[in-house]
């Protein structure tokens, strides 16, 4: 799988992010950021807008 | 050396006076000696405070003073677990030298409790990078077969569990890294509900996901160690406050009438898994069926909703916390963690919240289901251990995870042993119960654990075969 975004596009990605990377480090996480991409439209999907009314984690959902 | 005991065989023969703590502790440090230089579950072995607390324990003994079920049991303690006065590295070169001042909650609780501390424990760097080959220790061997993986992040607690090296131990659950190495070790692990058990001194990886837990040879072992590990401390803000139940006396009740729902397309569909591994787990509901459990099966979303939810969340929290290094120490690192890490740097804030927010609506799907439900019941992991060397680059991410929906959601879940599959190597089930009812894990599993009686069988046979 390839990602979406172009190497250029991820080389900005890359320094938006403030990391040392190499380009062999780039490279590396280019190949793998179609993961990402992937999981970021799986939890897009459209969602109600109150769903969250708070970021307060609590498994014993009330 | 000595057969291995479990806990429970252990504490009512130190309870009768019929076993020596001291003795105990010599026998897990002559089995360390032995066998460590091939399993690396030790970064750091504590001989002389394990003998000290043993020697402790057994005046206690003999006084008739026993604090109890761990008094005089040998543990040990996963490497992110802060232990006053002894290092704590989190298996990693950025903390090599790190001397906590305080024991992490937890360490401090087992030891009130009388536990024989042998030492720490390697573990994935920073319980997330691993297996690695490039950090200051090596990673564990799986005590089944060497040449294979241990499961991680609790690797070290694997395999010292597994060898009888310690009798039980600490670890942490992310995304599955108590279950992980439970099940391709073949011991039982319980990652408790969220907020069950304090984090407090547990170097973090992503605070809304972590847990602390145990991992023993058997689930009664498992049992008394949460006992010892679980309750209120305001120092971990998501720790509850709520009674710790009896775990133990309620062990026995069984499973007549119990209602266990099937999540099939998890690892049928999702993440099919091993021919083994299935077989184990339809062996396991013919035995809770025979046992008078009703089962059917139950559908959720698809496993890969979880896992991406989890998994950017997972991301975004650990990128957070070790950015600093990752800016400034960023070679430091090994390998691996370094480029796992670094991927969540592309995760927007926006996408955080999304997942968060996506959070809710996966905890309302479970919770609605297991209205119906005593317990559920999955796969653990998907094969059995591959071969260390194997080991991918992106293995926790590329496929949907198991383990991670129960991360997630906070809910209780135990990893338990079913058998063995390819090479000889454990096979196991994955029990979900609903928040805060660890107890009736406890029983569903030791109910399966006593049926089909396969504890007698240890890793240690089949190291002895292999040095003949």
């Amino acid at each position: 799988m390839k990602p979406k975004v172009s190497e250029t596009e991820f080389d900005a990605m890359v320094k938006q992010t403030g990391l040392p990377l190499s380009k062999e480090q780039t490279a590396t996480l280019y190949d793998a950021y179609w993961m990402i991409e992937d999981m970021i439209a799986r939890i897009t999907t459209p969602m109600p807008i109150e769903i969250e009314p708070a970021h307060v984690f609590i498994p014993e959902v009330r | 050396m000595e057969p291995i005991l479990t806990i429970a065989e252990a504490a009512k023969l130190i309870a009768a006076k019929k076993l020596s703590p001291v003795e105990l502790a010599k026998d897990c440090i002559a089995r360390m000696e032995a066998l460590d230089d091939t399993l690396h579950a030790f970064i750091l072995p504590t001989q002389d405070r394990a003998l000290s607390d043993a020697r402790a324990a057994e005046t206690r003994m003999m006084a008739g003073a026993l604090k109890g079920p761990l008094d005089g049991i040998p543990i040990g303690h996963k490497d992110i677990y802060c232990t006053a006065g002894i290092r704590t590295t989190g298996h990693s070169k950025q903390l090599q030298d790190n001397v906590p001042a305080k024991d992490a909650f937890t360490v401090a609780k087992w030891a009130e409790a009388g536990t024989v501390m042998m030492g720490k424990l390697a573990t994935h760097e920073f319980a997330m990078g691993g297996p690695s080959f490039d950090l200051p220790w090596p990673p564990p061997r799986n005590p089944w077969n060497p040449e294979h993986f241990t499961g991680g992040s609790s690797s070290g607690t694997g395999a010292a569990v597994a060898s009888g090296m310690v009798l039980g131990g600490s670890g942490s659950d992310t995304g599955g890294s108590i279950r992980n190495p439970a099940a391709l070790c073949g011991l039982a692990g319980i990652k408790p509900t969220y907020g069950r058990v304090s984090r407090a001194g547990v170097l973090p990886l992503s605070q809304s996901m972590d847990h602390a837990g145990p991992l023993a040879w058997t689930v009664e072992d498992c049992a008394i160690l949460l006992q010892a590990m679980a309750g209120y401390d305001p120092a971990d803000p998501a720790c509850a406050d709520k009674p710790v139940p009896d775990y133990v006396s309620d062990i026995g009740k069984g499973v007549k009438g119990l209602r266990i729902g099937v999540v099939r397309h998890f690892f049928e569909k999702d993440n099919p898994v091993s021919p083994a591994t299935r077989a184990g787990i339809d062996h396991a509901l013919d035995v809770f069926e025979h046992l008078g459990a009703e089962i059917s099966d139950v559908t959720l979303s698809p496993m890969a909703d979880y896992h991406a939810c989890g998994w950017l969340i997972i991301a975004a929290e650990a990128f957070a916390v070790h950015e600093p290094w990752l800016k400034t120490k960023f070679n430091d690192y090994g390998e691996l963690l370094r480029d796992r890490l670094a991927l969540g740097g592309f995760v927007r804030g926006s996408d955080y919240v999304q997942a968060l927010r996506r959070r809710r609506l996966l905890c309302e799907e479970l919770k609605t289901a297991m209205a119906s439900y005593d317990i559920l019941v999955s796969a653990s992991q998907p094969t059995e251990a591959p071969k260390i060397t194997e080991v991918g680059r992106w293995a926790t991410i590329e496929k949907p995870s198991l383990s991670i929906p129960f991360n997630l959601t906070g809910y209780p879940a135990m990893s338990v042993c079913t058998g063995f599959g390819a090479g000889g190597l454990p096979v196991a089930i994955q029990l979900i119960a609903k928040p805060f009812a660890e107890q009736m894990l406890f029983q569903t599993a030791h109910a399966y654990e006593m049926a089909i009686g396969n504890r007698k069988r240890r890793p240690m046979m089949e190291l002895a075969k292999a040095a003949e």
